[in-house]
């Protein structure tokens, strides 16, 4: 390979990963921006939404199925998981954020951490599904396999670089939901309700707007874009396991900061930077200060734009 | 010390009282525990669950009962929920929880060679017998392999109570590169998981490649929580080796590397070591990126090349726990056994006494072979043997070493 | 205000006496080794409690600075290394080091506001994991650096088995460490950390020096957390490996000061006994119970004991914020709803 190719396999593979982390990180600086919860939960909640996704494969047998009808089976999976994601985060703000609106912000991160546990251990659970796909749920804590709906050849035929048909379902997945999401935000009532309670839910409420209602339906979008990203994820690596959702979690947190908490373009330009960041630095430095580069490129970005990429500058509050 | 004196005063007290008693009756003696400290939370759970599988098994072949002495089994955890991995201080806690418990007379574990150090110099001073089936990092038995103060700093009262039944890294790693060269193997990129285990033993592989003239084109510490390694198998490919070798186990995403090279296009061999011998490595990578192209070290025999006691233990696994034994419950096994039987055999039932007949174990007739412990305390057992991957099964290839 | 050191001194005065009531339980009764554990999440603890209880700043790396203590204490003290300090000398040092580690970090962050600065403080736990490791030639990478040398009060160099030496000797560190916290919590420079966490431009407007006191709160709890570190290094005789100053230590940490009462000292010792307690106490001891009737050990995921933890640990979390979201002792001096 010569030089420039392995440039550019890095840069797809950069910004596939950043994708998939970026699609994790809306469903963060969502919620984020609406009640200033650091949600620690976000990314169990995307791991249980894999969980599913391949409790549907198996039960279904979707490995079998003709190629058409698996991508037919790949819709299925990304509507049921968002659905179920969306349901289950929308659950954990009513039964555990919710009684917690007028405490402090940190009793309610402790809320979100203790829920990433209990998420964490649900998925020991699902682990143990006496099913095929989990291996007859006799190791339950083992990584799982996730088959291989969407092929891995080279779409670029014989070139060095390689872009398989994983990289562009990612794609295909995400841009048209970053772009629906960018709509509902900007352009719909519940989205300028949104808006709203995030800028004061106060003032709000005053205006009419049913707060509990829109920051319940925040969370559902927002746990329905980890569902989404769940599978993306699960059909891009191809193996799941329950720890999983402490690396998305983090990535997705430091892309959201990245970007500017409560941003969405934020969010998504910071996905890609870590992504890129990540497979360079694996590339031109060393795969173990992967870690270090990462987080000492936030630490630079964050000391000379401290709201962030696309942040908001806006003053704090008097 | 004066508890555990006074403990085998008190127990040569109840022992004979016990056997005068004997006569008429068949009661038992007296009981001796056995605890096992390992990470029962988290991601080793699947490995640990095998282990318990072993040493329950061999408690159940001598019905809990040996020589008259009624023998309890704990199975402590020295991972904490917060951790989800084995927390030193947990482990500390286990080995004084068995330093006080005055029938304990042996001890299963450590899984983590760190947990190791924490807990051998707590259980040389109460004298208690420590069998590790999982600690492989040299420095713990071997002089001159680790620290220049290894391992005597494990050992303040200068006896030995550590014992293993694992080959070392310095075994396993080495007799790893030489198979490798007879696969013929000219360039090899080398990866671990940065952990105490799976790097010791990639050192080892490296160093013993570069003597025996295979080349090695790179080395890489992994992150074992990356989501994929496909980054990485760019930048391995473009200097074409010719084998892939992986110091870590399945835990650590052996699985998870594998799919990623044949994504990325790698078409040459990958081996790992027996920290990757289970089946549950064989479902994360997915057999078809294993077939055929994968090969794995293992310190002992696999269950389908068993005999006599190694074979009678695998269809009795078969038996109680209705699937295939894995590496790990034949080291739990094993370790279980050697304390049972150096129960059997000890002069006095106590610590010490228990202690000596460890240590003696000589020409032990298990599942892992024919083997004796050396002065070290270490198995006396060459045998490893390598295996591959055929239709999402483990094939035994060869013997190795020897 | 009258220090009224009710709470306080009652669980001083019931940990100090416990030693004496497990003499006439048995072994397995015996709860002192965790409770020893305990003291040093305590400190921990209420180093934290400086940093996001009194200044208000969220840091989710504290365990960095545990890490950065006990490797500095290993180093300067294992005798595989030439400094050979001895433990009482080197013990002290992790204080400065800590300190020390914390304006590196804090100097050119702390202007970030909120939950920028939290994820700075993230990373600086992630970075420094990575760099111990990676630096092998110092730090022993994953080995650990051990043996790790022990006080020695009263002729030898203590052991594990001397565990209610090292139980007293954490239990007095703890109230010195309670002490000197209490009276800087009363102090100029106490007052003026509740100050800018209540309203950072009106204390800047009444002349306090904001970066300067955010500085020293930083450096406070990152000195305690280099402290706990070192201790905690001590007792175990190890290190451990780098990662057991994980983001899980500080995410467990910080539970500690939030479920027991955020900005308050007695609140934080409870915090650590009952997270502490319930981890290394309720769940060892209930497991082994239930183990004991023959519950668990099956191959079914659902009947094991021990793959409850998680849950339970979550639930507890939940549930204490949800019945006392100002924590289980909450401080005296009313906070302004936020």
């Amino acid at each position: 390979m010569e030089p420039y190719e392995v440039f550019l396999q890095q840069l797809v593979t950069g910004l596939s990963n950043g994708m998939i982390i970026a699609l994790i990180a809306l469903g963060y600086t969502m919620v984020y921006g609406i009640i200033e919860l650091i949600n620690f939960a976000h990314g169990d909640v995307f791991m249980l939404g894999a969980f599913l996704a391949l409790t549907l494969l198996g039960a279904l047998g979707m490995e079998a199925w003709a190629p058409g009808w698996q991508l037919a089976g790949v819709v299925l999976m990304l509507v049921s998981s968002a659905a179920f994601c969306g349901s289950f985060n929308w659950s954990l703000d009513r039964l555990a954020y919710r009684p917690l609106r007028r405490a402090s912000k940190l009793s309610l991160l402790v809320s979100a951490i203790g829920c990433s546990f209990i998420c964490t251990n649900l998925g020991l659970f699902w682990g143990g599904a006496p099913m095929e796909v989990f291996a007859g749920g006799v190791a339950a804590a083992a990584p799982k396999d996730f088959p291989q709906l969407i092929p891995q050849y080279n779409l670029l035929g014989e070139s060095a670089i390689r872009i398989v048909p994983a990289d562009v379902a990612v794609l295909a997945v995400t841009l048209p939901l970053m772009i629906a999401l960018v709509y509902l935000v900007k352009r719909t009532r519940l989205g300028r309700a949104m808006r709203a309670v995030a800028q004061d839910s106060t003032a709000a409420a005053l205006m009419g707007i049913p707060v509990d209602r829109v920051i319940g339906t925040t969370f559902f979008i927002g746990g329905a874009l980890g569902g989404f990203a769940s599978v993306v994820y699960a059909l891009y690596n191809n193996t799941i396991g329950f720890q999983m959702g402490y690396r998305a979690g983090m990535d997705a947190f430091t892309a959201a900061v990245l970007g500017g908490i409560g941003s969405l373009p934020g969010a998504v330009l910071g996905g890609l930077l870590i992504g890129c960041v990540r497979s360079m630095s694996d590339q031109y430095v060393e795969l173990r200060w992967t870690n270090t580069i990462v987080f000492g490129i936030l630490v630079l970005i964050l000391i000379f734009r401290p709201s962030g990429l696309l942040g908001s500058t806006r003053r704090e509050k008097v | 010390m004066k508890k555990p004196s006074l403990f085998a005063f008190t127990l040569v007290v109840t022992s004979s009282l016990a056997s005068t008693l004997a006569a008429q009756s068949t009661e038992s003696k007296g009981t001796l525990t056995i605890l096992s400290s390992l990470p029962r939370t988290g991601s080793a759970n699947a490995q640990t669950t095998t282990i318990v599988n072993g040493i329950k098994l061999a408690l159940s072949e001598v019905n809990g009962q040996v020589d008259g002495w009624t023998i309890e089994y704990k199975d402590l955890d020295d991972a904490s929920p917060q951790r989800g991995n084995w927390d030193p201080a947990v482990e500390a806690q286990n080995a004084n929880s068995a330093t006080k418990d005055a029938t304990c007379v042996g001890y299963i574990g450590t899984f983590n060679s760190g947990a190791a150090k924490v807990a051998m110099p707590i259980l040389n001073r109460a004298g208690i017998a420590m069998v590790s089936p999982a600690n492989t990092y040299p420095g713990l038995t071997k002089p001159g392999k680790g620290e220049k103060n290894e391992p005597m700093v494990y050992r303040p009262t200068g006896t030995i109570n550590y014992f293993r039944i694992v080959p070392t890294d310095d075994l396993q790693g080495v007799v790893a590169a030489d198979w490798a060269k007879q696969l013929g193997v000219k360039k090899v990129f080398i990866l671990n998981d940065r952990e105490l285990y799976g790097k010791g033993i990639a050192e080892v592989f490296r160093d013993q490649s570069t003597s025996i003239g295979i080349e090695v084109v790179g080395y890489e510490g992994t992150d074992s929580k990356a989501a994929n390694y496909r980054s990485l198998v760019t930048k391995l490919k473009a200097v074409s080796p010719d084998l892939v070798y992986f110091g870590g186990t399945t835990q650590t995403n052996a699985g998870q590397i594998a799919k990623d090279l044949r994504a990325g296009g790698y078409e040459g061999m990958y081996m790992v070591p027996d920290g990757c011998f289970e089946q549950a490595f064989i479902e994360a990578a997915g057999d078809s990126n294993l077939n055929g192209k994968t090969f794995i070290t293992f310190g002992g025999l696999p269950p389908d090349q068993l005999t006599g006691t190694g074979a009678k233990f695998r269809d009795a696994y078969r038996l109680k726990y209705g699937s295939e034994m894995e590496a790990y419950a034949a080291y739990g096994y094993e370790a279980a056994r050697v304390i049972l039987q150096a129960i059997a055999t000890a002069k006095t039932k106590d610590r010490a006494g228990v202690l000596a007949a460890v240590a003696a174990t000589k020409d032990f007739d298990g599942v892992l072979g024919k083997w004796s412990f050396d002065s070290n305390g270490d198995t006396s057992s060459r045998v490893l043997s390598g295996q591959t991957v055929t239709d999402g099964k483990f094939a035994f290839v060869k013997v190795l070493g020897g | 205000m009258r220090w009224r050191p009710g709470p306080i001194v009652c669980i001083v005065g019931i940990a100090a006496i416990l030693p004496l009531v497990e003499l006439v339980l048995p072994p397995a009764a015996h709860v002192s080794e965790a409770v020893r554990g305990v003291f040093l999440y305590a400190i921990l603890a209420l180093g934290l409690n400086i940093v996001t209880g009194y200044a208000g700043l969220l840091n989710l790396g504290i365990a960095a600075f545990m890490a950065i203590g006990a490797y500095g204490f290993a180093i300067l003290t294992c005798e595989i290394y030439p400094f050979q300090v001895g433990f009482w000398p080197g013990i002290l040092l992790t204080l400065p080091i800590g300190a020390l580690a914390g304006f590196l970090l804090g100097a050119p962050t702390l202007r970030l506001r909120g939950d920028y600065l939290a994820i700075v403080t993230l990373g600086f736990g992630e970075i420094v994991q990575d760099v111990l490791k990676n630096l092998e030639v110092v730090t022993k990478g994953t080995q650990g650096i051990n043996p790790v040398p022990a006080p020695a009060i009263g002729g030898t160099m203590w052991t594990a088995d001397d565990e209610y030496k090292w139980y007293y000797l954490f239990l007095a560190l703890l109230v010195v460490v309670i002490v000197a916290i209490r009276n800087l919590e009363r102090s100029r420079l106490g007052r003026a950390w509740f100050s800018i966490r209540e309203d950072e431009l009106a204390s800047r407007a009444m002349g306090i020096r904001v970066e300067r006191i955010k500085m020293l709160a930083f450096s406070a709890a990152a000195a305690l957390a280099a402290f706990a570190g070192g201790l905690s290094a001590s007792v175990l005789s190890s290190t451990g490996e780098p990662s057991n100053y994980d983001f899980q230590v500080s995410i467990l940490a910080l539970c500690i000061v939030i479920v027991g009462g955020i900005g308050s000292i007695a609140g934080v010792l409870v915090g650590a006994l009952v997270m502490i307690g319930l981890n290394s106490i309720v769940l060892v001891k209930a497991t082994a119970a239930l183990e004991a009737l023959g519950i668990g050990g099956s191959a079914n995921v659902l009947l094991s004991p021990n793959n409850w933890k998680y849950l339970i640990f979550g639930l507890a979390l939940v549930l204490a914020v949800r019945l006392k979201p100002n924590g289980l002792v909450p401080p005296r001096i009313e906070r302004r709803a936020t």
